[in-house]
């Protein structure tokens, strides 16, 4: 244990120091007189001077101190350190816009740079890695995170006022609220009905044999066709039954819109679904289930106290799967005008606006992050006695 | 006897050629004869001027779609290996649960998000989507050569180690043959989440069979949607039948 | 209390057992051995009906077992088999406690016998009720296995190797916990092994199956000193049946009263087996041993010709 601790951790060191690499070698932030025209880079010394420059590295290079001999006491500091360093980003962009945008530009936006991206990324590695180095729990991890986010918060709400990202949402802050809530919406009911289609199907494929094979080689068959023409695919069927059906145009069906993308996203996510609770529920350990049956359990009563318990950790395991594939898969729904935050990324590639890009694209990813813990935990909740 | 079991054994491997031959033959003609179909789009577009999209030769965007996911995923397969494999050795497995941890998390980023997040950074046309596929199609490759390795029954290996073997012997003879299935699976994870990604690629200026159904929608054209909906879905289903293919080889 | 009349199970084409009749008395510890395949555990669970018997009849205490629905059966009889069964997502305490809620006992009895159960098989309530499977060692799982097999305090009890998976000491503490357990609660216990050192120590009956069918069953000593045919010698131990005789008997059954010579210096407990008073004097190069009580007092002495001496008093 103590010669454990002793040896560098190279995988930090390795982190902070592609850290620092990244910081004064890439552009920290861009700016531009207005929407138009391209913003300019400026470097890591342009923000703050060489000598803020060199008071930046300061706890990059205590890090890297701490990592060369690491200790449990050090890997808390660096922790400490790395939080810090996150919570401080935000505050390093809030004097990037105070000391290179012009405030008598009232159009004048500041970009996020490379460097900066990069090193929250890697920043963010380095908080993982210690984190799994202390073993500390996953809730007590995204409790960590809570720092910087505040400090994102502050920093938003009063300095960072030219952030590009900032000015585009503000422009379009209420179809932004519009289109997370549509996002939600079709993730929600695609994830819902294919909970519901996925459990019936497998319920029926432990029944039939026949239905089991016939419908694995449907889905995967769905599953491998890509999303963008799978939703192709639907456009003229759905196009042809809201012109010729009264009653679905009424509903509000037709080629494009939210009918093909909860069609395809539906399609897509039983696979997952319906594999999990197949498997999970074929899957529990027969000795268990005869033990059961053994002690005079019913059939009923097996699959209920016995089979579905035990098989919930695995089914809640396809939910979780099947909730992040379709919050990607809603975004490419954009295209066919099903709304959602993947409206703001094509728009955005049309226009060439990458900060509106980047304004669909960072919350797809949150979502899909939020989705995928708060499922996990709950997996992990109702695993008691850790069973697989 | 004997010549009829062989008999069967080679219409049996025949037959397991039989999906992707078809489905390959099925592609190349939908590639060459979809001007022939005109009437049929004709249908389903009655008011258009031009029904068979013709701003590039279907088997050009063919070729261009499989040569972005072709480089991507072999760029990924030797990085995501080669990774894996790096963290695994006793050199690198300082390395192992971050690379572990960021496989699992990466899977998580939709694949249109890595697509939009890297045009900023990159700009547009062929080389962020190649770097936007390398990146996504590294995450299932890497995972599962991690997990075709890591699960290799622990005897099996120290068995190897105590009859002599070096390390170089083991990767090679043992744990790489063991854990080819699984990495295997991962490569078409990869490959298939790639071609889907690769035909978004077209928004961001990428011309490959993605074209058809952007311009389509764009232009109002469901005759350019269905005809790049029905070559990419004929190109994925071919893909992966040569994948279900390879799998099924018995490897022992 | 329970009897196998000419009971045959067919899978199809296949027999898995053929003909067999066997009759099982109240309180009668009844092993069923022989090799994997030989139909062994599927005449176990034709008892409780986890397999339906395909000709013949199955009786318990003289009702046909199909006069009774499966589950009610099952519930009458406590079951053990070897993966323990243990439900991974419930405590110890209510794994045990599983068939009396099954029979709607009121809650406080359920935890009353739960904790009864656990006290008779040495697992501290304070420590183990709230644990889960997971958490326990082989052995610990396997006397829960038996708790919950006992725990609506059925006249029968079916065990399917149920100490097959735990290593040599613990099983064999199991084993004698196990016969005690049976003396005392006077259960009717139908248990198969594979291991004929467990079925020799635990069986009042030996049952030997071989392809379906029995080839002999009795008394253990009865089977060691008379196997039916070839097969059931060499399953029995072969050349080394016997020692597995000599450990069956206990000192008390050959020695003979103090005499006037001197006591030997060897000594050895009176319910020690013979086996262990022979291994005794291989190793002391002892021709007599003197035979004490448990307060070590002697009682009477055994001597090498005694000990393999003539099978006259049987």
């Amino acid at each position: 244990m103590r010669r454990e601790t002793s040896r560098p951790n190279i995988v930090l060191a390795s982190l902070l120091l592609a850290t620092l690499v990244a910081w004064v070698g890439l552009d920290a932030v861009s700016v531009a007189p207005n929407r138009i025209v391209p913003g300019s880079g400026h470097g890591a010394h342009e923000v703050a001077g060489t000598a803020g420059l060199a008071a930046s590295l300061l706890p990059l290079l205590a890090g890297l101190g701490l990592a060369w001999r690491p200790t449990l006491g050090r890997l808390r500091l660096s922790l400490g350190l790395v939080v810090a360093m996150l919570a401080a980003l935000p505050a390093w962009l809030a004097l990037a816009a105070a000391n290179l945008v012009d405030p008598a530009l009232p159009q004048a936006r500041m970009g996020i740079g490379a460097g900066v991206w990069v090193a929250l990324f890697l920043l963010l590695l380095a908080m993982i890695e210690l984190r799994s180095r202390l073993s500390l729990s996953r809730a007590l991890g995204w409790a960590l995170l809570l720092v910087p986010l505040a400090s994102l918060t502050a920093c938003l709400a009063v300095w960072l006022e030219p952030l590009a990202l900032r000015q585009e949402y503000l422009g379009r802050s209420e179809q932004f609220l519009g289109a997370i809530g549509e996002h939600l919406l079709l993730v929600g009911v695609a994830v819902a009905a294919s909970l519901v289609l996925g459990v019936a199907m497998a319920l029926a494929m432990r029944h039939w044999p026949g239905v089991q094979k016939v419908g694995f080689a449907v889905l995967n068959f769905l599953q491998t066709i890509p999303s963008l023409a799978l939703f192709g695919l639907l456009l003229a069927p759905l196009a042809w039954l809201a012109a010729n059906v009264e009653w679905l145009a009424a509903l509000g069906v037709s080629g494009i819109g939210w009918a093909p993308a909860l069609l395809a996203l539906v399609g897509y996510s039983l696979l997952p679904m319906v594999r999990n609770t197949f498997v999970a529920l074929d899957e529990v350990d027969p000795g268990v289930i005869e033990a059961a049956r053994g002690m005079g359990m019913s059939r009923g009563q097996v699959f209920r106290q016995v089979r579905l318990p035990l098989a919930l950790p695995v089914i809640l395991e396809g939910i979780r799967i099947t909730s992040v594939q379709a919050i990607g898969l809603t975004a490419v729904a954009a295209l066919i005008g099903a709304g959602g935050l993947g409206t703001f990324i094509f728009q955005g590639l049309g226009q060439a606006a990458m900060d509106l890009v980047l304004l669909g694209a960072l919350p797809i990813l949150v979502m899909a992050l939020v989705a995928d813990a708060l499922l996990g935990a709950l997996t992990d909740l109702l695993r008691p006695g850790g069973a697989t | 006897m004997t010549r009829a079991l062989t008999w069967r054994a080679g219409t049996q491997a025949g037959r397991r050629w039989l999906a992707p031959a078809v489905w390959l033959l099925l592609l190349l003609a939908a590639c060459l004869g979809m001007a022939q179909l005109e009437g049929l789009f004709r249908l389903v577009e009655p008011d258009s001027r031009a029904v068979v999209y013709a701003r590039a030769d279907f088997l050009v965007l063919l070729g261009r779609h499989l040569l972005v996911v072709g480089v991507a995923g072999l760029l990924a397969i030797l990085v995501g290996v080669g990774a894996a494999v790096a963290v695994t050795r006793p050199g690198g497995r300082d390395f192992l649960p971050l690379v572990a941890q960021l496989a699992s998390i990466g899977q998580t980023f939709p694949p249109v998000a890595v697509l939009a997040l890297a045009v900023p950074v990159l700009g547009f046309g062929t080389l962020p989507i190649i770097v936007a596929l390398v990146l996504y199609g590294l995450l299932p490759i890497v995972r599962n050569t991690l997990a075709g390795i890591e699960g290799i029954d622990p005897g099996v290996r120290e068995a190897a180690r105590g009859m002599g073997m070096t390390g170089g012997q083991l990767l090679r003879q043992v744990e790489l043959p063991l854990a080819a299935p699984v990495i295997l699976a991962g490569i078409r994870t990869s490959v298939t989440i790639n071609i889907a990604t690769a035909a978004i690629g077209a928004t961001v200026g990428a011309s490959n069979l993605g074209d058809p159904i952007i311009s389509g929608i764009v232009n109002g054209n469901t005759a350019y949607v269905l005809q790049g909906a029905v070559l990419i879905g004929l190109l994925a289903l071919t893909v992966d039948s040569l994948f279900a293919r390879l799998q099924s080889r018995p490897v022992r | 209390m329970i009897d196998l009349i000419h009971v045959t199970k067919r899978f199809g084409e296949e027999t898995a057992v053929e003909d067999i009749s066997l009759s099982v008395a109240r309180g009668e510890f009844c092993v069923l051995v022989g090799t994997s395949g030989c139909g062994k555990s599927t005449t176990l669970r034709m008892i409780n009906r986890l397999i339906e018997h395909s000709e013949g009849e199955i009786h318990i205490e003289g009702q046909q077992i199909r006069a009774f629905r499966g589950e009610t059966l099952r519930r009458r009889m406590g079951y053990a088999i070897q993966s323990t069964g243990l439900f991974p997502h419930w405590t110890v305490e209510r794994n045990i406690g599983l068939v009396p809620r099954l029979l709607k006992w009121p809650a406080e009895r359920v935890r009353e016998r739960v904790e009864e159960l656990m006290t008779l098989l040495g697992l501290a309530v304070d420590e183990f009720a709230g644990k889960y499977p997971r958490q326990l060692s082989g052995g610990q799982a396997q006397r829960v296995g038996v708790a919950r097999a006992l725990a609506a305090d059925p006249d029968i009890l079916l065990m399917d190797e149920p100490f097959g998976a735990l290593d040599p000491i613990t099983r064999e503490t199991l084993q004698e916990e196990l016969r005690a357990l049976q003396a005392r609660l006077q259960k009717t216990i139908v248990f198969v092994t594979h291991d004929m050192d467990e079925a020799l120590r635990l069986a009042d009956r030996l049952v030997v199956m071989h392809q379906g069918r029995i080839r002999q069953q009795g008394h253990p000593l009865a089977l060691l000193r008379e196997p039916a045919d070839d097969f059931v010698a060499s399953l029995l131990g072969g050349e080394d049946r016997g020692l597995k005789e000599a450990a069956l008997l206990p000192v008390s059954e050959r020695m003979l009263p103090l005499g006037p010579r001197l006591v030997a210096r060897e000594r050895v407990v009176q319910h020690a087996t013979l086996r262990e008073a022979l291994s005794i004097m291989l190793w002391r190069h002892a021709e007599r041993l003197t035979v004490v009580d448990d307060e070590d007092i002697p009682i009477g002495e055994l001597s090498l010709r005694r000990l393999v001496g003539a099978r006259s008093h049987d």
